[in-house]
C-alpha cells in the first residue's frame, strides 16, 4: 500500500469492503466514502455485465481513464482496491 | 332499533376514544421523528411530512378522522382487520366523517397495541404501488437529494426508497386499492422513522433485484413476513453507516485481508507503473521513432537498475540466477549490511524485468548471508539458496513468509562451510541440486527431502588436499561432468559418477583465486561445449578448452580483479565480464580479441560482482557491491549471432592457437611480446613449473 502510494503520480488508495465501506485510505473522509459507494455500486455492476456474458467469467481489473484521473480498480471476493492517479507522468 | 342505534352510539365512542389514542400516539411519534430529523439533519423529511399534511388537509379532511371515519362504516370490522390495512379507501372519500359523542370511554385502551403492528402491512402496500407509475416520484426526489446532507453517498440508497414513498401519492388508486390517505401519512412517518433499516437493507440489495422488478410478489406478502424482515434490516444499516477503528483494525488483520492485499497490490503495482501511452496519436509528429533508432545504434545502453532502498543498500550481490519458466524473473542473493545488523544477513530478492515497477516482486530473508541462489528448474515456485552457514535454504513463493520453508541441517553429513555454488541439474523427472562447500565436498539433494543429502563427495588434490571452491560450472547438457573454480588458482575438471568419480583434470594457469567460470552453452552447428572461462583475482580472463590443460587465450585488457565472467546464451563468441573498477566489457571474439568491443563503466564506478545474460541475449545485468543490479542492453548486432559466426569462431579459436605457438617460441627465446607484457608473464610463468 505505502508502495504504491509512493508511486509518483498515485493520488489515492483505498481499500473497500464487499459492502461498500472503506476499510483502508489515504484520502480525505469525504472523497473516501464517495469513491467507495460509487466504485463499489460500479464494479458490482461490471462484475455483473462480465457474469452474465459468461457465467465461468470473471471481473478481475476495471481501469477508468478519464481527463484527469485514471482509476484502477482491482476487485475480489471481499474486497475492492481502489488507486486514482494522474496520467500525466 | 333502538337497540340497533344504541349499539351504534357506543361504537361510535369506542371509536371516538381509539381516535384520540391514536392522535396521541401520532403526536408522540412526530415529536420522536422530528428529534431523529433534527439528529440526522435531514431537512427534507420535515418537508415531506408537512407537505403530507398539506396534501391531506387540501383532501378536507383530518387524517385521523377519515381512519376512523373508515372504521365507523365498516362497523363488522375487528381493530385487527383493520389495522391490516384493509380499510376501504373508496368508502373513506365518500363518507363523511361523522363526529361521534363520546360519551363513553371505555377500557378499550387496550386496542393500543393494534397500532402498533399497522406498520408493516402499510410498508408492503408502498411496495407494490411503486410499479405503476414512475414519472411522479422524481419532482420530489431531486428536492429531497439536494438537502441531504451526505450527498453521494446517501443518496444513492434514498433514490430508490424515494420512489417508492413518493409514488405513493401519485397512484390514484381509490378505487383499486384500499389505500388511505392517511395510511399514507403514518406511511411516510413509519418509513421516516425506519429509515436506516431501508437504507441497509437496499443498500444490501445487487443492483438488478432493486424493488422494481417484484411488485406483484411484495403486494400479496402477508405482513408477517414484512415484520420478520424489519428486524434484520436494522443490523447490516448500521455496519453500514459507520465501522469503527477497532472493526477497521480487525478487518484489516484478518489473514484474508492480507491475502488480497497482497494480491491486489502486486496487481496494481503493475498497472500504476505500466506507462504505456494508449492515446499515441500517429498521424501527428513522430519524433518518438528517431529516438529509438538513435538507442538501438548503442552498442551497450544502460536500461534500468534494480534498488531497494530497504533490503538491497550496501549489501554486495552475491548471485544472479533467471528463472527458467518466467524469463523476466530474476533472483538476486546479497550478502549482509554492516550497517544494520538488526536485519537479517541474507537477504533474496526476485525482480521483474518486464514491469516496470521499481520494486522487487518477492522478498526472502535468512540469517545467514546467501552467497548463490537460483531457481529450482523444474519447480516455479521454489528459491534454493546457500548460505555462508553451510545450509541450504528453500523459499517458496506461494506462501505468505519471507523466511525459508525449508532448510538443510548443519550437520557432518551435510556442509559446514560455506556454500558458493549450487545449481540445479537433470531433467524434470530426474534433477538434483547440486551444492559444493569452500571444504571440497559436493553434495547432491532431492529437492523433496533436505534433511539429508543423497550422495556427497570430497573434491581434493591429488595429494588429498580439499579444494576450496569458489565456483562452479556445468557444460552445457551435462549432469556428471562439472567445472570447478578453486582459492587457489586452479580450475578442475571432475564427475560424479562412475569409477572415478572426484576431480579428474587439473588446469593450472591463474595467479589467483578464480572468481567466476561460464561453460559454453550456445548450441549450433558446430559443438563448443569444450570451452569454457575463467576469470581471476589475478587481473585476466582465460579461454580454455577441457581437452587442453593449458589456456587457449588470456584476455588481459583490465586492470583490477575480474570478478566475473559470462558466455552469451545466444552468440556463439561473445561473453562479457565484470571487474572491480566498474567496468563491463563485452567481447566478441569473431571482431577482436585484444580489446573488449563493448565496454561501459557503471556509473560511481562500484566494484562489480557478478554478471548474468538475460536467457534473450539482448540484455546483460550486472551486480554490485553495494546492492545494485544495473541492466544494459546490448546493440543487437552485437548480441544477435549471424550465420557465419560459428564457423568464424572456428577459425578465430585456431588463429589463437596459433598465436599461442608463437607466443611458446618467444618464452623459449625469453622474449615477451604484446602489449601488456606484465599478464602475459603471469599467464606464462606457471609453464615451466610443469
Amino acid at each position: 500500500m505505502k508502495r504504491i502510494q509512493s508511486h509518483k503520480g498515485v493520488v489515492g488508495t483505498i481499500v473497500v469492503n464487499s459492502e461498500g465501506i472503506p476499510i483502508k485510505t489515504t484520502m480525505d473522509n469525504t472523497t473516501t466514502v464517495q469513491y467507495a459507494g460509487l466504485i463499489s455500486q460500479l464494479s458490482d455492476k461490471a462484475r455483473s455485465v462480465v457474469r452474465d456474458l459468461d457465467p465461468t467469467n470473471d471481473l478481475t481489473f476495471l481501469r477508468i481513464r478519464s481527463r484527469k484521473h485514471e482509476i484502477m480498480v482491482a476487485p475480489d471476493k471481499e474486497f475492492i482496491l481502489i488507486v486514482i492517479q494522474n496520467p500525466t507522468e | 332499533m333502538a337497540d340497533r342505534k344504541a349499539e351504534l352510539e357506543r361504537k361510535k365512542a369506542k371509536l371516538q376514544a381509539l381516535r384520540e389514542e391514536k392522535e396521541r400516539r401520532r403526536i408522540e411519534k412526530a415529536q420522536k421523528d422530528a428529534e431523529e430529523v433534527a439528529i440526522r439533519a435531514v431537512s427534507s423529511e420535515k418537508d415531506q411530512r408537512k407537505e403530507l399534511d398539506q396534501m391531506l388537509s387540501s383532501l378536507g379532511v383530518a387524517p385521523v378522522s377519515d381512519v376512523l371515519s373508515s372504521l365507523s362504516s365498516l362497523s363488522s370490522l375487528t381493530p385487527e382487520q383493520s389495522a391490516n390495512g384493509t380499510p376501504d379507501s373508496s368508502l373513506q372519500l365518500h363518507t363523511a366523517p361523522p363526529a361521534a359523542s363520546n360519551k363513553r370511554r371505555a377500557s378499550q385502551l387496550s386496542v393500543v397495541s393494534v397500532q402498533s403492528t399497522n406498520i408493516p402491512p402499510r410498508e408492503m402496500v408502498t411496495y407494490a404501488k411503486q410499479t405503476q407509475t414512475v414519472s411522479s416520484g422524481h419532482e420530489r426526489d431531486g428536492s429531497s437529494s439536494s438537502s441531504s446532507p451526505l450527498k453521494g453517498y446517501f443518496e444513492d440508497w434514498w433514490r430508490p426508497r424515494k420512489d417508492e414513498y413518493n409514488l405513493n401519492p401519485g397512484l390514484e388508486w381509490e378505487d383499486e386499492f384500499t389505500v388511505l390517505t392517511y395510511d399514507d401519512t403514518s406511511q411516510a412517518e413509519d418509513e421516516e422513522s425506519s429509515l436506516p433499516h431501508l437504507d441497509g437493507f437496499q443498500s444490501k440489495l445487487p443492483p438488478g433485484i432493486l424493488p422494481h422488478g417484484l411488485p406483484q410478489v411484495k403486494e400479496v406478502q402477508p405482513a408477517l413476513t414484512s415484520l420478520e424482515n424489519a428486524p434484520p434490516k436494522q443490523e447490516p444499516a448500521k455496519q453500514v453507516r459507520e465501522l469503527s477503528e477497532e472493526e477497521k483494525q480487525m478487518t484489516i488483520l484478518t489473514e484474508e485481508f492480507q491475502r488480497f492485499l497482497d494480491r491486489a497490490g502486486r496487481l496494481m503495482e503493475r498497472a500504476v507503473s505500466e506507462s504505456v501511452d494508449i492515446y499515441t496519436d500517429y498521424t501527428g509528429v513522430a519524433d518518438g521513432d528517431e529516438a529509438g533508432d538513435e538507442k538501438s545504434g548503442l552498442r551497450l545502453s544502460l536500461n534500468r537498475c534494480f534498488y531497494d532502498d530497504r533490503w538491497s543498500r550496501n549489501r554486495c550481490l552475491t548471485s544472479l540466477d533467471w528463472s527458467p519458466q518466467y524469463p523476466e524473473l530474476l533472483v538476486a542473493s546479497y550478502h549482509n549490511n554492516e550497517d544494520s545488523p538488526n536485519d537479517p544477513d541474507g537477504v533474496c530478492l526476485i525482480w521483474n524485468t518486464k514491469f516496470k515497477k521499481t520494486t522487487p516482486e518477492y522478498i526472502f530473508h535468512c540469517q545467514s548471508p546467501v552467497l548463490a541462489a537460483t531457481f529450482a528448474r523444474f519447480h516455479p515456485n521454489l528459491v534454493l539458496g546457500g548460505t555462508y552457514s553451510g545450509q541450504i535454504v528453500l523459499w517458496d513463493n506461494r506462501v505468505q513468509k519471507r523466511t525459508p520453508i525449508q532448510r538443510t541441517p548443519l550437520s557432518t553429513s551435510a556442509h559446514t562451510h560455506p556454500v558458493y555454488c549450487l545449481s540445479v541439474v537433470g531433467t524434470q523427472n530426474a534433477h538434483n541440486l547440486i551444492s559444493v562447500s569452500t571444504d571440497g565436498r559436493l553434495c547432491s539433494w532431492s529437492l523433496d527431502m533436505l534433511s539429508q543429502p543423497q550422495e556427497t563427495l570430497e573434491l581434493q588434490h591429488k595429494q588429498g588436499k580439499p579444494i576450496a571452491v569458489t565456483c562452479l560450472a556445468f557444460p552445457h547438457g551435462d549432469v556428471n561432468n562439472f567445472i570447478v573454480g578453486s582459492e587457489e588458482g586452479s580450475v578442475y575438471t571432475a564427475c560424479r559418477h562412475g569409477s572415478k568419480a572426484g576431480v579428474t583434470e587439473t588446469y593450472e594457469g591463474h595467479q589467483g583465486p578464480v572468481t567466476g567460470i561460464s561453460a559454453h552453452s550456445v548450441q549450433g552447428a558446430i559443438d563448443f561445449s569444450h570451452l569454457f572461462l575463467t576469470s581471476s583475482f589475478d587481473w585476466t580472463v582465460k579461454l580454455w578448452s577441457v581437452k587442453e590443460n593449458r589456456p587457449l587465450y588470456s584476455f588481459e585488457d583490465n586492470g583490477d580483479y575480474v570478478y566475473d565472467v559470462a558466455w552469451s546464451p545466444v552468440h556463439p563468441a561473445l561473453f562479457a565480464t565484470v571487474d572491480g573498477t566498474g567496468r563491463l566489457d563485452l567481447w566478441d571474439l569473431n571482431q577482436d580479441t585484444e580489446v573488449p568491443t563493448a565496454s561501459a563503466l557503471v556509473e560511481g564506478a562500484p566494484a562489480l560482482n557478478r554478471v548474468s545474460w538475460t536467457p534473450s541475449g539482448l540484455h546483460v545485468t550486472v551486480g554490485d557491491d553495494m546492492g545494485k543490479i544495473w541492466v544494459y542492453d546490448v546493440g543487437e548486432q552485437l548480441s544477435q549471432p549471424r550465420i557465419d559466426d560459428w564457423s568464424k569462431f572456428v577459425y578465430t579459436l585456431q588463429e589463437l592457437k596459433n598465436n599461442q605457438a608463437d607466443e611458446e617460441i618467444d618464452k623459449l627465446n625469453l622474449s615477451s611480446s604484446g602489449p601488456s607484457s606484465l599478464g602475459n608473464l603471469a599467464s606464462l610463468s606457471p609453464n615451466p613449473l610443469r
